[in-house]
């Protein structure tokens, strides 16, 4: 049976780093062989589902998507550009920190969601192309989100799993690192990119007539929505002393976004991406065929020799081999699949939360690397796509890839220095 | 002219290898908001309508948008924008079809109509295009079929 688990996961992945069929279905097939063959029988894989985080991803969806119809996120994406007075340094700089900081609180896949299509719009007003400024985006929000438990699908799936680990903890030991990172990362976009954003002075001005506070000023609910999320993160920050899950106070000001400001539930559901909260649900069923199989045990102990259950080698693979494998089959499935094996690393020891970070850091800044190896690239390049301005696997490869290596670099001399 | 219900189709359709240009040529040339995108076989294989002809002129990052209050017009760019779309082919921007059968009854064109983004329908008939029926057509024959007709008037009885 261990065999057939493999099988099916492996295959599931090819299917999803090929972008054969969409990756829900092929990760509902895949839960679906598991289970019907009897590798695991309906309330193993019940249990194999992490459902605090899909409650989590549920109910951050719910708040943003609330939230989003003020025009609150227009009018911060628009401000920041026309803060930059069209001067390129600061307007890439802007750009990336407010996706980074929205990215952190809001998650990434979100946030890019929310700026790129106002990018767009920014690029044309100003007459440059849109792309060395979205590609910036699309790394700065997988940076910048792994800066928080809530800021990227890795972060939201370790931070779930592992009840030791709270919101403050990883701003502690990861949005440093991340801020860093962010600074350096778009340095050297500045430089790649900086002929490809000189603005003409009329075009400028023109950005600079534009009311970013007209869309706000139509909607009767932004400060209710603005309270809502504000207490949210506040309640994140929390979370640990009041010994509430994150999922239970993400479900909780979700609950109190719908009745302060949410006219109708049907449509506040619809904000809900039921299709990753799907492609999530068989990921884990399939990782729970593995873990029943005891291959995840096996990966553990093969590591653990290979490392001589030296933490710091465990540790620089888990970042550089978190990385590569989320390249390649991007980083949910990936880290699915790490939880367990991290897991196996760390049992019978007394609590060590180095090899979590580790994992955390590569998966995130792995998901840089290739258009698949995030959510937030694979949305971006859609938008840029349907926008008419596709962008190539290789292109975005050319940027992403040298970006990952120089943030990895960062991220290996932080864990050497303060963590393993 | 084809029927349908007793409403008169609309014989709004462009050939797959039209341009936008000529596409738009077509809606604007008929009392219908969307046109059929044929294949040499006269079978539908898109529709085009008004949103398809808007997304076309306007910045496809439109769609993505849902805040735009703030939004200037910046004519230069809309008429590079317009001039591009016209020669771009319809097959591009069209829409995958939603039909009905010549044979259909009232009701389930309703319920189609009821469940599709279109304000107009392409009718087939052995799998060939008929023509188009506009949703406010089929209302108002609707409207008119089922309103009961008015008997003359008989004067008022004085007899008790």
């Amino acid at each position: 049976m261990s065999v057939v688990a493999i099988a099916v996961f492996v295959g599931a992945l090819a299917v999803i780093a090929t972008e054969w069929v969409h990756r829900t279905k092929a990760a509902l097939v895949g839960a679906g062989l598991v289970v019907i063959v009897g590798v695991v029988d309906l309330e193993q894989a019940t249990e194999a589902v992490d459902w605090g985080t899909l409650g989590l991803l549920i109910g951050m969806m719910v708040i943003v998507g609330l939230t989003e119809r003020t025009g609150v996120f227009t009018y911060l994406a628009l401000r920041v550009a026309q803060l930059s007075r069209g001067r390129p340094a600061r307007l890439l700089f802007l750009l990336a920190g407010a996706t980074g900081v929205m990215s952190a609180f809001l998650d990434n896949l979100t946030a890019i969601l929310l700026v790129v299509p106002i990018t767009l719009l920014i690029a044309d007003v100003l007459r440059i192309s849109p792309l060395p400024l979205v590609l910036t985006e699309v790394i700065a929000s997988n940076v910048g989100g792994t800066a928080t438990l809530i800021g990227d699908p890795p972060n939201i799936m370790i931070g779930t799993h592992v009840p030791e680990l709270s919101f403050l903890d990883f701003i502690v030991n990861l949005a440093p690192v991340s801020a860093v990172t962010l600074g350096t990362v778009t340095t050297l976009l500045y430089l790649v990119f900086r002929r490809q954003l000189v603005t003409d002075p009329a075009r400028i001005a023109e950005l600079e007539r534009l009311d970013p506070a007209a869309d706000m000023r139509e909607s009767r609910y932004v400060k209710r929505s603005l309270a809502v999320l504000v207490g949210t993160i506040v309640a994140f920050f929390l979370h640990a002393p009041l010994h509430l899950e994150p999922a239970v106070v993400a479900l909780g000001g979700a609950t109190i976004m719908l009745l302060v400001a949410g006219d109708d539930v049907e449509e506040a559901l619809e904000r809900v991406e039921w299709s990753t909260m799907f492609f999530f649900l068989g990921l884990f069923v399939m990782v729970g065929a593995l873990e029943q199989q005891g291959v995840i045990e096996r990966v553990a102990d093969g590591l653990a020799d290979l490392t001589g259950g030296s933490t710091l080698a465990e540790g620089l693979i888990l970042l550089w081999g978190g990385a590569a494998g989320s390249a390649v089959v991007d980083n949910i499935p990936f880290t699915a699949a790490m939880l367990p094996v991290v897991d196996e690393l760390t049992a019978g020891e007394p609590f060590d939360d180095a090899l979590w970070w580790s994992l955390a850091l590569g998966a995130c800044f792995g998901g840089n690397a290739t258009m698949i190896a995030a959510a937030a690239n694979v949305a971006a390049t859609g938008v840029l796509e349907r926008s008419g301005q596709p962008i190539s696997f290789l292109r975005f490869l050319a940027v992403g890839l040298p970006v990952t290596i120089v943030s990895l670099a960062i991220a290996t001399v932080y864990l050497v220095l303060f963590q393993l | 002219m084809a029927t349908v219900l007793g409403i008169e189709l609309v014989p709004a359709s462009v050939p797959v290898t039209a341009t936008v240009r000529e596409a738009a040529a077509v809606l604007t040339a008929h009392p219908v908001s969307a046109a059929a995108v044929l294949d040499e076989h006269q079978a539908v294989v898109g529709v085009f309508g008004g949103d398809d002809l808007l997304l076309s002129l306007f910045p496809r990052y439109l769609d993505e948008l849902r805040h735009t209050t703030f939004a200037r017009d910046d004519p230069a760019l809309l008429e590079r924008r317009a001039r591009e779309a016209g020669e771009e082919a319809v097959r591009d921007h069209m829409a995958r079809p939603v039909m009905v059968d010549v044979g259909a009854s009232a009701t389930h064109v309703a319920e189609v109509f009821l469940h599709c983004e279109f304000d107009a329908l392409p009718v087939v008939a052995e799998g060939r295009f008929v023509g188009m029926l506009g949703r406010s057509e089929f209302c108002r024959a609707m409207l008119e079929a089922t309103t009961p007709r008015r008997e003359p008037q008989q004067p008022p009885s004085v007899a008790r």
